[in-house]
């Protein structure tokens, strides 16, 4: 008897080692995000909107790019999403290029603001910030939204639902669905799923052979850059102190792979670019989210403890009624 | 034996308090969970009085992360208690698949059931069934909880496929719910119910359907 409890003792011991060895401690935040990833700095100083263009070439090189990626719906598919009476359908609008649709994953905004009673115009190319610790990849409840070690946060439209969760998390409203395509297609009629999202993927098979993104390379100002993380950040840095410049990206949601420099500061811009879409939905603004994961980052911490917590009292309590035996 | 001479002792006060943990986290999760998936809004179940809340990912994730904690804690407080109390009579036995189809018959048919020990045999599959099933859940989630403590970049394939077997295994989890519950349709099995919450049983129901499990009392208490 002696030696059994000691044994199952030594086993519970190792057992707890084991699994507390499987987690590894967490560490500072800043430090999961490998320095060797890819981050884009976009200088809002030097973009200028390709005004002297039809169309700015960011725009028209990503559309060109990503042309066998955009969706062919099936045209019996195209209906409401039971018990819904709508469903989100771009496949006629494809030219659309003011904001972001499934056919069109870089826009540039347009804002006014006035600088020393001067009327200027900001233009700024805007995507998927790719974000740090995205609640668009990890809330995905079928894992095909991912979070990339290399930094892109890619969207898998073989296996992608259409549920929309992704977008609903996201505090920018990234994510953009079109019904008649993916596997739900499948699924017809039942009253499940809703098409594809689709988003800018870092052009992750470019950045893969060690290419720079098309949009980076197009723009006739370069206003774009893109590179290792650790150096783009520190020429944000840099930049920002040399020219007086304002940095978003670095905190917004819980810190993201996007930099943006800016003249004037985001509250202002944010504030121009509401009072510019009144009527608009859906703005994409340059407000300041929190991280939705980090909030419950403690409580989450707690999850990971409670097996232990509950294995010492189970070991408690059990010895203590064999006592009362 | 332990009880009053009518009354079998069945489930102590403890064994009972856990049991009606995990099935209230439980029961939370799923519906919490289900909440992490975009189907209340969908369905319109968040137009229905007070269930609003229900179309926000934010307060599912928290509703779901409160009630994991409590399950695991009652799931490996389970676990660990009846190991080292050698209580094992819930474990499978040697023709349990056999005779689980039988009693199933007899059910049917109204027949008499063959006599049971403390748990039929469908009980003790159902235990194992809907115990891996937890386990599964828990080693999943706990992997998924993992990644959202920060900016933690695991393999995004083996994330995938994680999360397909939360998503899966929750399928098979609500199956095995329904059909514990669906159970105490089988009147007999409703003295069990009852005992899920005072403890006891009546004499006369275990002696004729458990005379195995009162055999047993009978002869270790002599
Ligand atoms: C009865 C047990 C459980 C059921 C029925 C259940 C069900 C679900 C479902 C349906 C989802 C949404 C789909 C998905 O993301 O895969 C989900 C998500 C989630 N579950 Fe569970 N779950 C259970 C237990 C747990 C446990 C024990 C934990 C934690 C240790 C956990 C952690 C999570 C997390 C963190 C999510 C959010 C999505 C994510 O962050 O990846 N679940 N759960
Ligand atoms: C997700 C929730 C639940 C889980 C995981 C769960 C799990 C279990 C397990 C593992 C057992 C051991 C014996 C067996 O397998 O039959 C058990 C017994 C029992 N459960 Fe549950 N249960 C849940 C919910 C419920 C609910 C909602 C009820 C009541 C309507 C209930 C009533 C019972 C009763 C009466 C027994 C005792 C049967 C007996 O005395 O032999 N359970 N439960
Ligand atoms: S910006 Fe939105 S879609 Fe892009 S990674 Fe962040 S949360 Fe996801
Ligand atoms: S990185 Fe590629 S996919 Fe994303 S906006 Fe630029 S060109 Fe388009």
């Amino acid at each position: 008897m002696e030696i059994k409890l000691t044994r199952r003792k030594f086993l519970l011991t190792a057992g707890t080692i084991a699994v507390a060895n499987l987690l590894p401690p967490p560490v500072d935040s800043e430090a999961m995000v490998s320095s060797n990833s890819f981050a884009t700095l976009i200088d809002l100083t030097k973009c200028d909107g390709c005004k002297n263009y039809s169309v700015p070439l960011c725009v028209s090189a990503c559309k060109e790019a990503n042309r066998d990626k955009f969706p062919e719906p099936d045209r019996k598919m195209l209906k409401p999403y039971w018990p819904q009476k709508f469903f989100d359908d771009w496949s006629s609008k494809r030219d659309v290029i003011d904001r972001l649709t499934p056919y069109n994953w870089i826009f540039v905004q347009r804002i006014k603001i006035n600088k020393e009673g001067k009327e200027e115009e900001i233009f700024v190319p805007r995507r998927c910030m790719h974000c740090d610790n995205p609640p668009c990849a990890k809330l995905c409840p079928f894992g095909v939204n991912k979070k990339h070690p290399e930094g892109p946060v890619t969207i898998d439209c073989k296996l992608c639902f259409g549920g929309a969760k992704c977008k609903d998390v996201c505090p920018w409203g990234v994510p953009q669905r079109q019904a008649g395509v993916g596997v739900y297609t499948y699924l017809d009629p039942l009253p499940v799923g809703g098409g594809v999202m689709y988003k800018c993927d870092l052009c992750f098979d470019r950045v893969k052979k060690g290419q720079n993104p098309v949009c980076v390379n197009k723009c006739p100002k370069n206003a774009i850059s893109f590179g290792r993380r650790e150096e783009i950040f520190a020429k944000a840095d840099l930049l920002a102190r040399e020219k007086k410049l304002y940095i978003y990206g670095k905190e917004e949601n819980g810190g993201t792979s996007t930099l943006y420099l800016s003249p004037v500061t985001f509250e202002e811009l944010d504030k121009a670019v509401l009072q510019e879409n009144k009527e608009k939905k859906q703005v994409m603004r340059f407000h300041k989210p929190k991280n939705m994961l980090d909030k419950y980052k403690n409580l989450a911490k707690l999850i990971l403890l409670s097996p232990f917590v509950a294995i010492i009292s189970a070991f408690i309590s059990a010895k203590k009624v064999n006592r009362e035996d | 034996m332990k009880g009053n001479n009518n009354k079998v002792y069945r489930h102590t006060k403890l064994e009972i308090a856990i049991h009606w943990l995990t099935a209230v986290s439980g029961i939370a999760l799923i519906i919490s969970g289900l909440g992490e998936m975009p189907m209340y809004k969908r369905y319109n179940i968040t137009k229905l009085p007070f269930l609003s809340f229900l179309g926000s990912y934010e307060i599912n994730l928290v509703i779901h992360y409160l009630f994991a904690s409590l399950f695991i804690f009652a799931v490996f407080f389970h676990i660990v208690y009846h190991l080292r109390r050698k209580e094992l009579s819930l474990l499978p036995k040697k023709g349990d698949l056999k005779e689980s189809y039988l009693v199933l018959k007899a059910i049917i048919k109204g027949e008499k059931e063959p006599p049971h020990e403390k748990f039929l045999a469908e009980q003790r599959l159902a235990y194992v069934a809907i115990g891996s099933v937890s386990l599964v859940l828990i080693i999943t989630g706990l992997i998924k909880t993992y990644k959202n403590i920060g900016p933690v970049v695991l393999n995004p394939d083996f994330l995938m496929i994680v999360t397909l077997v939360h998503t899966v295994f929750t399928m098979f989890f609500i199956i095995l719910f329904v059909l514990h519950i669906g159970a105490f349709i089988v009147k007999d099995n409703r003295e069990l119910l009852k005992s899920m919450f005072t403890g006891y049983v009546k004499y006369e129901y275990a002696k004729r359907r458990h005379p195995k499990w009162i055999e047993q009392i009978e002869k270790t208490s002599k």
